[in-house]
């Protein structure tokens, strides 16, 4: 039984690195992705990339009762600024991914359709590092290179954080 | 009126529900249009060089990342175009079944996006499919379940659901069985009749009246709906084989724009995409499809852009329809891939992306390694088109005022599902009535 917990709690957050690999600053998501998937996925947190459409994510969070996204932002501020946005309640503003993003619809728009269909998770949480480059090519930006380590812990940190509230809140509907 | 009333300028910074981004900008002077100009900043040449001096096999890996939308297309034409230069040729049997059949899914899964999230809207007078999913769940919910079936069967077959990872030249890297295949039934015979909804649906609504008549361009698989293969045919009496793409294409740079604009060197605009596969192999639609269409009230030729959402529709059935019956025929092959030897040679690959035609060329020497590239998006060779569309719709809206002009144009340019990432990254709007 407790073994059928723990894959429950498995299920229970996803973290989800969204981007683009070969537009340079819009890969971070899909780095820091990449260096977390291990390290969490020990921890059962599951980790994963996606690099298309963002309308996708509504069945990648399906499951999940909580979802932390890290997507690159462009919204003016000093390249390698990470922002930090709770979208549980409220839309993330729309100059901070929208205009930067190479998808038809966007990771703010895909939470707002969530939204509207019923079909957010109980928790958002929306990680955008400013980016410097989004033209064609391949590695990212000093700026962004340099907090990407630092991001990668804060996400981590924070999905844990999402376990606990996620077992929490089952223990107290129990 | 004066002529400061007659002076206007609208701009709206990003366009959304186009895939990427890019800019457009109309000049009126009264109720004349005097310039109408498509911006791309950035053809796929970094995608070109990225390719040189790369192994044979690394093309339809490479070239996936262009477009998030349709990297199935991209990979088709890269292996087509690969196994051309080498000699092979996989024209029957069931690896070609699998390539069409995860074609199929791309289809799906694209088409159901543009037509449910991106175009939708248009008609039903909504800024986006989030304002529209407040008032309309049930169309919204409907376009998200046949767009998850395309995603699952493009997962089960390509492995994995954007940028599959099982496609190789030569074939896949692993065959799915019957028994995998025939998990994708039910959803996909559910897709069906929910595309034949779509197709019901969309013929109420109220088409802005519209008639355009480019030269259409497409693949012709006689036999077949074209998807990923076949001639190169124009309704102008073009008929030509991939290998003649250059001899008949000018690719020209244009001073707005970085990307380079593609015309036909014996007559000029062309466009590629559902109304031209329509116009010219509607005749080799599946019976349901087929019926779809004429219950749409869809003529032989739709010279309405504004109705290719209708013709997405139709094409949605034929590919649930096809994707069933290749999945029903399946026999696992005992091998997933030939092998293919590389060789010096120049290969040619053309197949239907969701959006058009897309043609890819390679040069390759013995040992595999590709020397030169060239990929020609089907974006880049409706701009145009779509150019000339919106010239078009603006004269015949000039009396609309800025702010619903500019919905209209943009409305025009969707019709044509650009994915311009493919090409580019950000779309302003300018409309300067000068």
């Amino acid at each position: 039984m407790a073994e059928t917990s723990l894959q429950q709690r498995r299920a229970s957050v996803v973290v989800i690195g969204v981007g683009n690999a070969l537009r340079h600053d819009d890969a971070v998501g899909l780095e820091v992705a990449r260096r977390l998937r291990e390290r969490a996925g020990a921890e059962g947190i599951e980790v994963l990339e996606q690099e298309g459409e963002a309308i996708a994510l509504l069945d990648m969070w399906e499951q999940a009762d909580a979802v932390v996204l890290v997507d690159a932002a462009r919204s003016g501020s000093a390249p390698g600024t990470i922002h930090r946005v709770d979208a549980t309640f409220e839309p993330v503003p729309a100059q901070l991914l929208g205009s930067s993003s190479t998808h038809a619809v966007g990771i703010d728009e895909a939470i707002e359709l969530a939204r509207a269909l019923g079909r957010l998770p109980a928790r958002v949480v929306v990680y955008g590092v400013e980016g410097r480059r989004f033209e064609a090519g391949i590695g990212l930006s000093e700026e962004i290179e340099a907090v990407a380590g630092w991001l990668a812990d804060s996400v981590l940190r924070e999905a844990r954080a999402l376990v606990d509230w996620s077992e929490g809140s089952k223990k107290c509907m129990s | 009126m004066s002529e400061a009333g007659r002076t206007r300028t609208i701009r709206t910074d990003y366009l959304a529900r186009v895939e990427g981004e890019g800019a457009m900008f109309v000049k009126l002077d009264g109720d004349e249009v005097l310039d109408v100009k498509l911006r791309i900043y950035e053809p796929p040449r970094f995608f070109e060089a990225l390719l040189r001096g790369r192994a044979f096999t690394e093309a339809p890996d490479i070239t996936s990342r262009i477009c998030g939308i349709c990297p199935v297309a991209y990979q088709m034409s890269a292996v087509r175009a690969m196994e051309d230069a080498c000699g092979v040729a996989i024209d029957d049997g069931p690896i070609r079944d699998l390539r069409r059949l995860i074609y199929c899914a791309e289809w799906i899964e694209s088409h159901s996006l543009h037509v449910y999230m991106l175009h939708a809207p248009d008609f039903l007078g909504y800024s986006g499919a989030v304002e529209m999913a407040r008032d309309h769940r049930e169309i919204v919910e409907q376009g998200l379940a046949m767009k998850k079936a395309g995603n699952a069967l493009l997962a089960l077959v390509g492995g994995r659901e954007v940028h599959p990872i099982n496609i190789r030249v030569g074939g896949f890297y692993r065959a799915p069985t019957r028994a995998e295949l025939h998990t994708m039934t039910e959803p996909l015979e559910r897709a069906r009749e929910t595309a034949l909804a779509t197709v019901r649906w969309a013929a109420t609504l109220t088409f802005p009246d519209v008639e355009r008549e480019p030269e259409l361009v497409a693949l012709c698989d006689p036999g077949a709906y074209p998807v990923d293969r076949g001639r190169i045919v124009s309704d102008g009496g073009m008929d030509i084989a991939p290998a003649q793409f250059d001899e008949h294409v000018a690719e020209e740079h244009v001073e707005h724009s970085n990307a380079l604009h593609a015309r036909l060197r014996h007559g000029g605009t062309y466009l590629t995409g559902p109304l031209a596969r329509y116009a010219l192999s509607g005749g080799e639609l599946w019976p349901l499809a087929r019926e779809a269409a004429r219950e749409a009230g869809l003529e032989r030729v739709c010279h309405n852009p504004f109705k290719s959402i209708l013709v997405r529709g139709v094409e949605l059935v034929q590919a649930c329809d096809e994707a069933l019956a290749i999945i029903a025929a399946y026999e696992q092959p005992d091998a997933p891939a030939v092998e293919v030897e590389p060789r010096r040679a120049v290969g040619h690959g053309a197949t239907e992306a969701p959006r058009g035609l897309l043609y890819h060329r390679y040069e390759i020497d013995e040992d595999g390694t590709i020397l030169d590239a060239k990929i020609v998006p089907p974006t880049s060779q409706n701009q145009l088109a779509i150019e000339e569309d919106l010239r078009a719709v603006v004269q015949h809206h000039l009396d609309l005022p800025d702010e619903q002009l500019t919905l209209r144009c943009e409305q025009a340019i969707r019709n044509h599902d650009p994915c311009i990432s493919c090409a580019t990254h950000f779309l302003s709007l300018e409309i300067d009535r000068g």
